[in-house]
């Protein structure tokens, strides 16, 4: 095998480099590639005991957003056969970045992938963080749009779930996890909250859930009457935790106060019937009990999300009702006790003139 | 009273220790007010431009307590003051309200709507300040009840559901708004655009008042001083 694969490389370079020599930036079709490549059991077993399969043929690109490139227009620093050395990965920002001229969208995605949690781990040498393809995939790149995308909304939670396994598993068995599979299309998959290309990390001010963004972020969808009322989920959750002492204090820059998240979690969030839920009427007093210590069943006993200018407060409702109305009437009788004293003390001193 | 003043037509009306227990008043309440309505009304500019000001929710809190604390601790010495001092007895009892400060009232609308031929005659206190004084009174003590319990909320939610404090935060809030409109349209009114004091009494700086103003204002105290042979 090992011989023969030697042999075809020894015959065609014998045939092949008078070519290569006459034109050595014509790119090297893929019948050249496929000599070795196209073969099914071209593979490569990898330090860690990973098998690389290294097998391509003229379908591997076929419906892809690349389908009319070629190999060596990615692989472009693959020049000989075969490799005196071992080939790149492939670097995307060769065609992708604004102002190309290869065709490719013009995005500045890459500069903001730069900055990002994944891409600055790159920059510090963390060969475990993702490149464009560990997210896209290499050969096989579709639109986002197209659901069989490895960054379609739908199947994007696994992408990421690669590696970051853990909450992969807590998302699915959250309530936009489950909505996910049921394939409603408005729920949030992890882009939905964390942001494409731009992910930060949660500490970093920039990232949309970053302690003072959170709210900011849940309420693109559940402030909107249009998304909520499809499940019938209510929107003034979002105008109530902005008026409690909670929402001011995170309006205001604190990162210790909590947010949307603190209470209804993270990626686990479930509602509020689910037994399992952090919001659960019988999970409220820990839920509470992390920042407010000995918390017990009376913070559960009472509206959370309560808005002293709805009806269904009740007595809440009734006590600024009934103050209002005291101020107003307050004010009328001072006024009109003051014009009247004005003008009775003018009539008195006309008097005494 | 000194032979001095009485000689200039000047009458004291407020001792230095009641001249300072106003100002630590006025100086509180005002702190209290605009840390507090920051925080009700913070959606407004004003307000948010007034909370960054003062450092922050954090430190407005702090600054709004440290306000509170005074002002109770204030409340609280006038309290003593006035039940157990010499000067402060008497003071008390010209304050207690009596049927004659409702006949007053009613005779003072009457008049003022041109039904009776008599102005009410005021003694030291007329039902205007005297409805100040206790309004503010107990205004100050209700209202520290509710901050309180907001105050050490952990506390308090050992013993009340959450909804009491929802409430507690309602009532706070109102009780306090509706203070500043008895203190702006009562107590503005009476010591600043009164056409008899515009545009200040000055007795609150200087503790006196004109022996004149008091006959026209509160004649049963000017008559009173001067059987005692003080004017």
């Amino acid at each position: 095998m090992r011989g023969s694969v030697l042999g075809v490389v020894v015959f065609l370079g014998g045939v092949f480099l008078p070519v290569f020599a006459q034109d050595a930036s014509a790119s090297i079709s893929l019948e050249k590639c496929t000599l070795c490549h196209g073969k099914p059991e071209f593979r490569k077993l990898l330090v860690d005991g990973q098998i690389r399969d290294l097998y391509v043929t003229e379908d591997t690109l076929a419906g892809s957003v690349h389908a009319k490139k070629v190999c060596t227009e990615c692989h472009f620093d693959v020049s000989e056969i075969p490799h005196r050395e071992h080939p790149k990965r492939v670097t995307c920002t060769h065609c992708h970045f604004k102002g190309n001229h290869e065709g490719a969208p013009q995005s500045d995605n890459v500069l903001a992938y730069f900055d990002s949690a994944h891409g600055t781990a790159i920059a510090r040498g963390n060969t475990k963080a993702p490149l464009c393809q560990d997210c896209h995939g290499s050969h096989r790149i579709l639109k986002a749009k197209d659901p069989g995308s490895k960054v379609a909304r739908t199947n994007v939670a696994e992408t990421c779930g690669k590696c970051h396994m853990e909450i992969y598993a807590q998302f699915k068995g959250s309530i936009h996890g489950a909505a996910l599979a049921k394939g409603i299309p408005e729920v949030p998959s992890c882009t939905g909250c964390h942001g494409e290309h731009r992910i930060y990390a949660r500490s970093d001010p920039k990232s949309t859930v970053y302690a003072t963004n959170v709210s900011e972020q849940c309420s693109k969808c559940h402030a909107s009457v249009k998304i909520m009322g499809k499940f019938g989920i209510e929107t003034e959750q979002v105008a109530t935790y902005k008026e409690s002492f909670h929402g001011v204090a995170s309006q205001f820059g604190s990162r210790t106060v909590a947010n949307c998240s603190s209470c209804h979690g993270v990626h686990d969030i479930r509602p509020p019937d689910d037994p399992l839920s952090t919001v659960n009427l019988k999970n409220i007093p820990k839920t509470c009990g992390k920042c407010h210590p000995g918390a017990n069943p009376n913070f559960a006993v009472g509206k959370i999300h309560v808005d002293a200018k709805n009806k269904e407060s009740g007595i809440i409702y009734w006590t600024a009702t009934f103050f209002k109305w005291l101020t107003i009437g307050t004010m009328l009788a001072l006024v009109a006790h003051i014009f009247l004293d004005m003008y009775g003390r003018t009539r008195r001193l006309r008097g005494e003139r | 009273m000194s032979r001095a003043d009485l000689a200039a037509g000047n009458v004291i009306r407020m001792s230095l220790l009641f001249r300072v227990q106003h100002l630590l008043l006025t100086v509180l309440l005002t702190v209290l007010a605009v840390t507090g309505f920051a925080l009700m009304y913070h959606e407004n500019s004003l307000a948010r431009w007034i909370i960054r000001l003062e450092g922050g929710v954090h430190n407005r809190g702090i600054t709004h307590r440290i306000a509170a604390v005074l002002l109770m601790a204030n409340l609280v010495y006038h309290a003593f003051y006035m039940l157990l001092s010499r000067e402060g007895k008497p003071e008390l009892r010209q304050f207690f309200i009596g049927r004659q400060d409702i006949d007053d009232f009613l005779q003072s609308l009457r008049y003022n709507l041109g039904m009776a031929k008599e102005y009410p005659r005021f003694g030291k206190y007329g039902y205007k300040e005297k409805f100040q004084y206790w309004g503010a009174s107990v205004g100050i003590v209700l209202i520290s009840v509710t901050g309180i319990m907001l105050w050490a909320e952990e506390f308090s939610m050992r013993f009340f559901p959450k909804f009491i404090l929802d409430l507690a935060l309602v009532i706070h809030g109102y009780q306090g708004l509706l203070g500043f409109v008895l203190l702006y349209l009562w107590h503005i009114y009476n010591v600043h655009l009164h056409p008899s004091v515009f545009p200040m009494n000055p007795s609150w700086i200087t503790g006196k008042v004109s022996a004149e103003w008091l006959r026209r204002e509160h004649p049963l105290e000017y008559e009173k001083l001067k059987e005692e042979g003080l004017l």
